[in-house]
């Protein structure tokens, strides 16, 4: 029981790095939802082998990254989610328009990069340090900083 | 919009996502159980369907392959059943491959690499399958017709025309469907590229 609820602590202070993840994986609400849902289980099923070598947000973001990426193979299937009214993600509410408008273009010029640079851009913004991005990824960092510089430009490009 | 900017941007979007907490304990303890993942029995039990009712046809024509003849009728019969039993070990087993990726021993390099050799296995065996299921349409009519009415459909019927006038079709048909593996193919080696970098 008190595994339970340490998992329930864990999933509520880090709920935004799964939706983060979720939102940069997914082109519908659906499945949105459904990753969601995956990655919580996932992160369930995994928990009791998690053994504090690394920080908490380390091994959700991998465990969640990893999820996303056997996510890609599953078919879009309707009926295995939650009821929508119950459906109550973080959804960020920044109270500014231009703002939230801002996070949309993010998000959608995000999306349109490639599965390997979703990840890395997704840590960089999120403030991981080069090791960290390097441990979750399993790239060398001198990898991270030249692809990131790749991303950088795609991004800036993409956006302006 | 300059990265620092988007930097900033997704700080303060976090920073409210953080704010809200709206998740709830129930919420997350129905996440953490099975009952909402019946995704994984959509996909078997049409496959499980599928490998019963090929191994019952495996069997009734391995019971009944004595009375196939003459001899062509037979190999139609050995054929078919070599096929029938081969399709769905086949599938379920590319399934199985392209959604075995370690989620919780992996790093995001490894599970990409699996998914994209998965992927690449996966329409090979789908590519192998189309033809293997063409070839099992044209061996197993003749056989059926023989256990199931008697008659040897290469001399009551014009079977030849009718393989003759189906092959450019199938040629056609099977142009059609590989076509749109094509894009699956090209986005799974472009990710091995990639990583190889």
């Amino acid at each position: 029981m008190q595994h339970k609820e340490e998992f329930i602590k864990i999933i509520k202070e880090n709920a935004g790095l799964i939706y983060k993840v979720t939102k940069v994986y997914t082109n519908s609400m659906e499945d949105e939802q459904d990753l969601y849902q995956e990655i919580v289980y996932q992160l369930w099923k995994s928990f009791s082998s998690f053994r504090n070598e690394s920080k908490i947000s380390t091994w959700m973001y991998r465990i969640a990254l990893n999820t996303a990426i056997a996510h890609l193979n599953k078919e879009k299937k309707k009926g295995s989610h939650l009821p929508i009214d119950e459906w109550l993600m973080n959804k960020p509410d920044l109270n500014d328009t231009l703002k939230e408008e801002q996070v949309e273009i993010l998000y959608s010029q995000i999306k349109k990069l490639d599965t390997i640079e979703k990840g890395i851009i997704l840590l960089y913004l999120d403030g991981r340090s080069y090791d960290e991005i390097a441990g979750i990824t399993g790239f060398s960092n001198t990898n991270i900083g030249t692809r990131l510089g790749r991303i950088k430009q795609k991004l800036i490009t993409q956006i302006n | 919009m300059e990265l620092e900017e988007m930097k900033t941007i997704w700080g303060e979007m976090s920073a409210a996502i953080e704010k809200q907490k709206m998740l709830t304990d129930a919420l997350i303890i129905r996440m953490t159980q099975a009952d909402y993942r019946n995704k994984i029995n959509k996909i078997l039990i049409p496959e499980a369907v599928g490998s019963a009712v090929c191994f019952a046809a495996f069997l009734f024509i391995l019971i009944n392959l004595q009375k196939l003849d003459p001899w062509y009728l037979m190999v139609c019969g050995i054929m078919s059943s070599l096929i029938i039993i081969l399709l769905p070990v086949l599938s379920v087993k590319a399934i199985y491959k392209m959604h075995s990726i370690n989620i919780g021993g992996n790093n995001y390099k490894q599970s990409l690499l699996e998914y994209s050799k998965g992927k690449l296995q996966f329409v090979f065996v789908q590519k192998l399958t189309f033809y293997l299921g063409s070839l099992l349409i044209l061996t197993l009519v003749p056989v059926m017709g023989k256990l199931i009415a008697n008659a040897d459909m290469f001399k009551v019927t014009r079977l030849w025309y009718c393989y003759v006038i189906m092959f450019p079709f199938f040629y056609w048909f099977a142009t059609w469907v590989f076509k749109q593996y094509r894009k699956i193919i090209q986005g799974a080696e472009n990710i091995l590229k990639e990583l190889e970098i």
